[in-house]
């Protein structure tokens, strides 16, 4: 079982690795950052089934911190100037 | 497939995906697009640092690397784009 | 068959179907045409994939402690990527963001 775990994280970071694709090429900047959020989550998963596979628990807590960066790096993108009317 | 060769290809793929964002951040012209191909890279770091065994260093650079350094320079090229569109004459703000 | 090559079997559907999910997601953020469409085939993968694989895990290990954390992992998750997809495609809309020029 701890192998099909890792074969699983492994298929996850083959997508993870194709996602890269749409961050470098983009058209927008609103592109990259949405496949920078799917890197993310894609992240925390591949960190969830490491941590089994390789008996290492504390990654759920990394896993944490990436959900946590997620939710901030959005936040930094989107912020509009403070005094800007508003649309 | 044993656990070894299992890990071995996902250790390969890490460190040729690791390289390619290296380099694609460091030779972006344009800043927006490198500090988000930056932020890429240190969430990709960190699963390099997780897949040794290290969740200690793992969490302090997505915390720091990825996050906190991100939203800087995130901000940091914002205002460089700003004041050169000044100087340049241009109005795009 | 015991309880628990049951329960791993089921595990192990959740956490196909779940890699399935984000493959998917991958796939229409890579084909779809325009970033609307993007941003839908994203939330998708990023709730129900993750979910199930944190459905399928919680399976495998069954620890109240554990199972907990993911739980609360996973409305963080939902929490965060609804708020952020309606920011996104929000200021996208508008063309209002200071990044979005």
């Amino acid at each position: 079982m701890p192998e099909f775990l890792l074969g699983m994280a492994l298929v996850l970071l083959l997508t993870m690795s194709a996602g890269l694709v749409r961050v470098v090429i983009g058209p927008t900047p609103a592109d990259r950052m949405m496949a920078a959020q799917l890197l993310g989550t894609s992240g925390m998963a591949v960190l969830l089934l490491l941590g089994l596979a390789l008996e290492v628990p504390a990654l759920l807590d990394v896993a944490l911190i990436f959900a946590l960066l997620a939710a901030v790096s959005v936040a930094a993108f989107t912020r509009r100037r403070a005094g800007e009317d508003q649309a | 497939m044993s656990q070894l060769t299992l890990l071995i290809v996902f250790d390969g793929v890490l460190l040729v995906t690791l390289l390619a964002l290296g380099f694609a951040a460091v030779l972006s012209p344009e800043p927006r697009r490198a500090v988000m191909l930056f932020i890429a890279f240190g969430l990709w770091l960190s699963l390099v640092w997780a897949r040794l065994k290290a969740p200690d260093v793992a969490l302090a650079e997505a915390a720091i690397g990825a996050g906190l350094g991100g939203a800087l320079m995130l901000a940091a090229a914002r205002r460089a784009a700003r004041s050169s569109a000044r100087t340049d004459g241009g109005d795009e703000t | 068959m015991s309880t628990e090559t049951i329960l791993h079997l089921i595990a192990a559907v959740s956490v196909t179907l779940g890699a399935a999910f984000f493959f998917a997601g991958t796939i229409g953020l890579l084909r779809l045409p325009d970033l609307f469409s993007r941003l839908h085939a994203l939330t998708k993968a990023d709730n129900l994939g993750l979910g199930l694989i944190m459905l399928g895990l919680i399976l495998y290990k069954p620890d109240l402690f554990y199972a907990v954390k993911l739980v609360l992992l996973w409305v963080l998750v939902m929490v965060s990527g609804a708020t952020g997809a309606h920011l996104i495609a929000k200021r996208a809309l508008r063309g209002d963001g200071e990044d979005m020029q």
